[in-house]
């Protein structure tokens, strides 16, 4: 059965009081633990977006040896506040051509895409949403709504460059897909579940029991799921769609104020669930260290914040991908996709098929050193 | 109490942007609210249970159809580009007046209502259909049904699906001159 949040916390004796609080009206009680917790996972997830943008900016300053924002707040942390009071403040201009309806619902789009994957997005085994048993697919699917948005802005702009970036980006989202998809298929072929409770209760113990060190194939799978990643969140060496050298800005080139925010705001927040996603698929995600099976609220935070060090240490990575690499060619990003990673992960699905078969479901690590 | 309301959110989302569909001039409109409508259909499929199919149907539908709708919309250039190409400018075709409406909408009802007069015993006679203990969700069991009681149309229509793959990239590939 699908485990949530509130199945969780019923274990507790403080939901009983809270319980007799309510009386007879649990479902209002419940309604109101999703909603804390639902306004709890966005608020900080908006703030892990904005803080994306300093950690960008000051990143890509470090590398390039630059100094970066200073100025707003020590090392210029509040910066994105700043940032986020002039978009709000700025004049909302729409282009006179513009197909109103869409052009407006477009950022929306985007967001409750983004924000829509994060009920399943595993903070630590008892911090998640709802644990569906159809969870990681259900991720995939629901964030595809963010291709139809850009889409839409890019044609709703009625804009040469913004409807070149649409394109680009619909292109490569649904090529991309496949990859990450067939990556993440071959997980959920060695946890046997797609939920996100079933993939960590099978990581539990040393790094050595994580799935991306489980076999050969899923080691290169993880590094398969992550270009297909980038690619598909938008970010270079694959930000076609909004290559500035060629198309201005892409599909936002038209948007002003909040609504560019809402874009730029869903874009970090997709790469902040990626990663997420790739830390809980191939690396443990919030899974306590020597597989400790006390179970209290304390232990629970430790976790939020083992699955927040590793999903923010991939993101560290994803910016220095894209401060370091050069932006490819629209054909060299096709033939990627096709002609190498698409194959690739079709090879490493079958092979973990054989290896389930072969070793018995044992990883490389059990096989080493016995267990399980 | 939350499944009827979702249920009730579901199917107003449905029916509505169906009929936004059919009434919205702007085919790319109607192509949102067919995005709209399906959407709708998920969450039927979730309000009874089928989470997988729910998921499923966002998946392909939102992620796949309606994309490729949009860029068929877009390439081919909208009504106007068909119409000057058949001269058709002048001749604007319609969906009928009054009277074929009043007639479309009496026939329809009298169908609607003969259809739930003939199902509702069948209705009342097979409830909805649980999945049985063995399996902790649909998922597992419509796993465990596609490989092994259903394998030969589940492998039939993969080589189908190859096939219509490789059909495509042969039309679309460039003729070598």
């Amino acid at each position: 059965m699908n485990q949530t949040l509130v199945s969780y916390l019923s274990q507790y004796e403080f939901y009983d009081s809270l319980i007799g609080l309510f009386g007879k009206h649990q479902g209002i009680l419940t309604f109101f633990i999703y909603l804390l917790f639902a306004a709890i996972i966005v608020g900080l997830c908006a703030t892990i977006g904005g803080l994306g943008t300093y950690a960008e900016r000051k990143i890509s300053a470090d590398i390039q040896q630059r100094i970066g924002p200073n100025r707003v707040g020590p090392y210029g942390i509040l910066q994105f506040l700043a940032d986020g009071v002039k978009m709000i403040t700025k004049e909302d201009v729409m282009p006179f051509t513009a197909d109103k309806f869409l052009f407006y619902l477009a950022p929306m789009l985007a967001l409750v895409g983004v924000f829509a994957t994060l009920a399943v997005l595993p903070w630590s085994s008892g911090f998640i949403m709802a644990d569906l048993n159809v969870g990681i697919f259900y991720l995939i699917a629901i964030s595809s709504l963010v291709g139809v948005s850009v889409f839409l802005g890019g044609y709703a702009s009625n804009s040469k460059w913004s409807m070149l970036g649409g394109m680009r980006w619909a292109s490569q989202i649904i090529s991309y897909e496949i990859p990450v998809t067939i990556s993440v298929l071959s997980i959920t072929l060695l946890a046997g579940g797609m939920s996100f409770g079933t993939i960590l209760s099978q990581q539990v113990g040393t790094p050595i029991h994580w799935f991306i060190f489980h076999n050969p194939f899923a080691f290169i799978a993880f590094f398969v799921y992550f270009i297909g990643a980038l690619a598909e969140t938008n970010r270079a060496p694959f930000d076609l769609p909004e290559a500035e050298s060629e198309l201005v800005s892409g599909y936002h080139t038209e948007y002003t104020g909040m609504r560019f925010g809402f874009f730029a705001l869903a874009e970090y927040i997709e790469v902040f669930v990626v990663c997420g996603v790739g830390a809980a698929l191939f690396l443990g995600g919030g899974n306590l260290p020597f597989n400790i099976t006390i179970d209290i609220i304390p232990l629970q935070l430790v976790q939020v914040g083992i699955f927040m060090t590793k999903a923010l240490l991939l993101y560290y990575v994803v910016i220095w991908v894209r401060w370091t690499f050069p932006r490819l060619r629209v054909d060299q990003l096709m033939s990627i996709c096709w002609k190498y990673l698409t194959p690739i992960a079709i090879f490493n699905l079958v092979g973990n098929a054989v290896w389930m078969v072969l070793f018995n479901g044992k990883s490389v690590a059990d096989l080493l050193f016995g267990g399980h | 109490m939350f499944v009827q309301v979702l249920f009730l959110l579901s199917a107003t989302l449905t029916i509505g942007c169906a009929i936004a569909v059919a009434v919205t001039k702007n085919i790319m409109h109607s192509c949102i609210f067919l995005l709209g409508s399906l959407i709708g259909v998920a969450g039927l499929y979730a309000t009874l249970g089928a989470d997988f199919v729910a998921v499923t149907q966002i998946m392909v539908y939102v992620g796949g159809i309606v994309i490729l709708m949009l860029f068929a919309v877009m390439l081919t250039g909208g009504k106007d580009f068909i119409s000057r190409a058949h001269n058709l400018l002048g001749l604007t075709p319609t969906m009928g007046n009054k009277w074929t409406y009043g007639v479309g909408l009496f026939v329809g009802a009298v169908f609607l209502l003969t259809n739930i007069k003939l199902f509702s015993n069948i209705m009342k006679a097979y409830p909805a259909k649980t999945f049985g203990s063995e399996f902790p969700s649909t998922v597992s069991q419509i796993g465990h049904l596609l490989v092994k009681e259903h394998v030969l149309a589940f492998e039939i229509s993969s080589v189908l699906l190859l096939g219509a793959l490789v059909g495509a990239a042969i039309i679309a590939r460039p003729r070598k001159q």
